[in-house]
């Protein structure tokens, strides 16, 4: 399975858009009556013209376009589980259906004046290739943002492989092996399990809870090396742990925060998390002291690049994603839709 | 072989790290001793001037102030110490030491290197105080002052000027002044963010500056600017040539 993965590397599987998310709706919407738009321009004879065609269009164009919507929603979780082609054709099915409905139906109340049969079809026709265009554009973007996605997992695979986290972490390991062998045992294993983590597919998701242990494993390592100047202040007592998130999306932050915030310190400092559930939405946040007199520092906008496009492709505009950087202090705060792990 | 050993002294934030070295230390036999260590560059410091060693290995990437900076301060101590730096990964300055032949090993730190390097020491010819500059890839937190056999550490943002007169360079703050043995041209090159130039001889901290007063005539040279430092009752002037400084900061 993991084979015919990394061989597919280079062509995503394509999917149908999540018609579930409110980006992907929005995105319809305007782009349906960006259409519609062209249309009117290209009939039109002057610029009143335009809107009072636009209108027409509209009375017709709106309700299908709506109630598509809503019917995709529905039909939503069916559609998932087909192949591709089969959920094109599906979408492509749904919307004729609707079309030739409400044209059937209520075609006398939306468009009084319209030349029967020939208005009929025409409408089934435009709405059929507005959806394929639609679905083209998704499937685009989609490849665009993945290409990306790749990008990532190696910027990802070499972030985690940081030289200096590397390096030093196995030296410090050196520096207990006599002493300690216990403890330099249990570091060696976290470092396995956090370099299989990074392995892992940077589109996967995972449950909260893993990735917290992930976290607290990969503090351990730190704590080996910086000791008592390093604290971190867990607040996840309302955490739901059930909840999925993208594999390692806490880690670079918390990693960010060591080597920028915490390092730097001849005291130390303490790295607040937060992470609880606000409504729908899992709210992050990472906080961490920073040297007062350093100027902001360009060096790790790869990681957050990384998280930024990555949130992007998953959830569109559902996910935020802020920072704040103040004197002595630095803030990242995520907030994505909550979703439930499905046991299985 | 009668050689007496060497004195060695560690100074690396990691404690782990510092233990991985006093081990390896202790593997090479009864040519070295370790004298001492160190969490930081200032207790580097204090240390090192009380109780002089011959080999100082020192970790490149530490809070406050980073090993370079610290090398570039230990080397005002009589006589100044070898050093030999230590970093997992810092490609610029891997570059720069091979540039220069600067002794460093790579962490993890394996034997054969560390004795290697060791043995090279007795041999070697100190580093020279330009080469340090140059590896040196932000600028300083501190000024060093060698005075009657301690050196001082002025953190660069409590100075207020820096002046150059005859042969040194006078470096102002609040409570007092002290002599620097440096050229005006590097330092205002190294600080380009802290300090701006008002004079031919005379650099001043941006942050420090109040305000700027017109000097009706002035030691005859007719009227002229002059800048107001926070905390100082004295007044600087400011040459023709950099009166733009008033446009900037004004």
């Amino acid at each position: 399975m993991n084979k015919a993965r990394s061989i597919k590397q280079n062509h995503p599987s394509d999917a149908l858009p999540n018609f579930r998310n409110l980006g992907v709706t929005l995105r319809m919407l305007l782009l349906g009556n960006a259409l519609a738009l062209l249309a009117a321009l290209l009939q039109a004879n002057d610029g009143m013209d335009v809107l009072l065609r636009m209108m027409q269009i509209a009375t017709m164009l709106t309700p299908v376009l709506l109630g598509s919507l809503v019917l995709l929603w529905l039909t939503q979780p069916v559609l998932n589980k087909l192949a591709y082609w089969q959920g094109v054709l599906a979408v492509n099915a749904q919307v004729a259906l609707f079309t030739l409905l409400t044209c059937l139906f209520a075609g006398e109340f939306f468009r009084p004046d319209s030349a029967g049969y020939f208005d009929t079809v025409r409408c089934v026709l435009l709405s059929v290739a507005m959806s394929s265009l639609l679905l083209m554009y998704f499937r685009l973007r989609a490849r665009v943002l993945s290409r990306s996605l790749e990008d990532a997992r190696l910027q990802v695979l070499r972030a985690r492989i940081r030289p200096h986290f590397l390096y030093n972490t196995i030296n410090a390991v050196l520096g207990i092996v006599r002493a300690q062998p216990k403890l330099a045992e249990t570091a060696l294993e976290d470092m396995a399990d956090l370099f299989r983590m990074a392995m892992s597919d940077p589109q996967d998701k995972a449950a909260l809870r893993q990735e917290i242990s992930i976290c607290k494993q990969y503090i351990a390592l730190e704590k080996l090396r910086m000791g008592e100047r390093l604290h971190v202040d867990w607040q996840i007592q309302e955490m739901p742990e059930d909840a999925l998130i993208p594999v390692l999306l806490l880690q670079p932050l918390l990693e960010n925060a060591v080597y920028h915030g915490i390092e730097p310190l001849i005291e130390g400092g303490t790295i607040r998390v937060s992470l609880k559930r606000l409504g729908g939405e899992l709210q992050i946040v990472v906080e961490n002291p920073v040297p007062v007199a350093d100027l902001p520092r360009t060096g790790n906008q790869i990681a957050l690049q990384n998280i930024r496009e990555r949130l992007a492709l998953l959830f569109d505009i559902e996910a935020s994603y802020q920072v704040t950087h103040g004197t002595d202090f630095y803030r990242v705060e995520i907030t994505l839709p909550y979703a439930k792990e499905v046991t299985r | 072989m009668s050689q007496t050993p060497l004195k060695i002294f560690i100074v690396d934030d990691e404690a782990p790290a510092r233990n991985r070295l006093r081990e390896l230390l202790g593997d090479c036999g009864e040519q070295v001793v370790v004298s001492g260590e160190a969490a930081n560059g200032w207790a580097a410091l204090e240390k090192l001037a009380m109780t002089p060693v011959d080999v100082v290995l020192l970790d490149i990437r530490m809070p406050q102030m980073d090993g370079i900076e610290l090398a570039q301060h230990l080397q005002k101590l009589n006589p100044p110490p070898a050093f030999i730096f230590t970093t997992a990964y810092d490609a610029y300055a891997i570059r720069a030491f091979e540039l220069h032949a600067v002794d460093y090993l790579l962490k993890p730190i394996r034997l054969s290197r560390l004795s290697e390097a060791l043995s090279r020491v007795r041999a070697a010819k100190p580093v020279a105080a330009d080469v340090l500059h140059e590896l040196q890839q932000e600028p300083r937190r501190n000024l060093s002052i060698h005075e009657r056999g301690r050196i001082h550490l002025i953190p660069v943002e409590q100075v207020l000027f820096l002046r150059a007169e005859a042969k040194y360079i006078t470096v102002r703050t609040v409570e007092r002044e002290y002599l620097l043995e440096e050229s005006l041209t590097s330092l205002e090159k190294e600080f380009a963010a802290h300090f701006v130039r008002i004079h031919r001889n005379c650099l001043v901290a941006k942050a420090a500056i109040e305000g700027f007063e017109r000097v009706g005539s002035y030691e005859g040279e007719g009227s002229g600017w002059m800048v107001k430092l926070a905390g100082l009752p004295e007044r600087l002037a400011i040459s023709r040539r950099q009166q733009h400084i008033i446009r900037d900061f004004g």
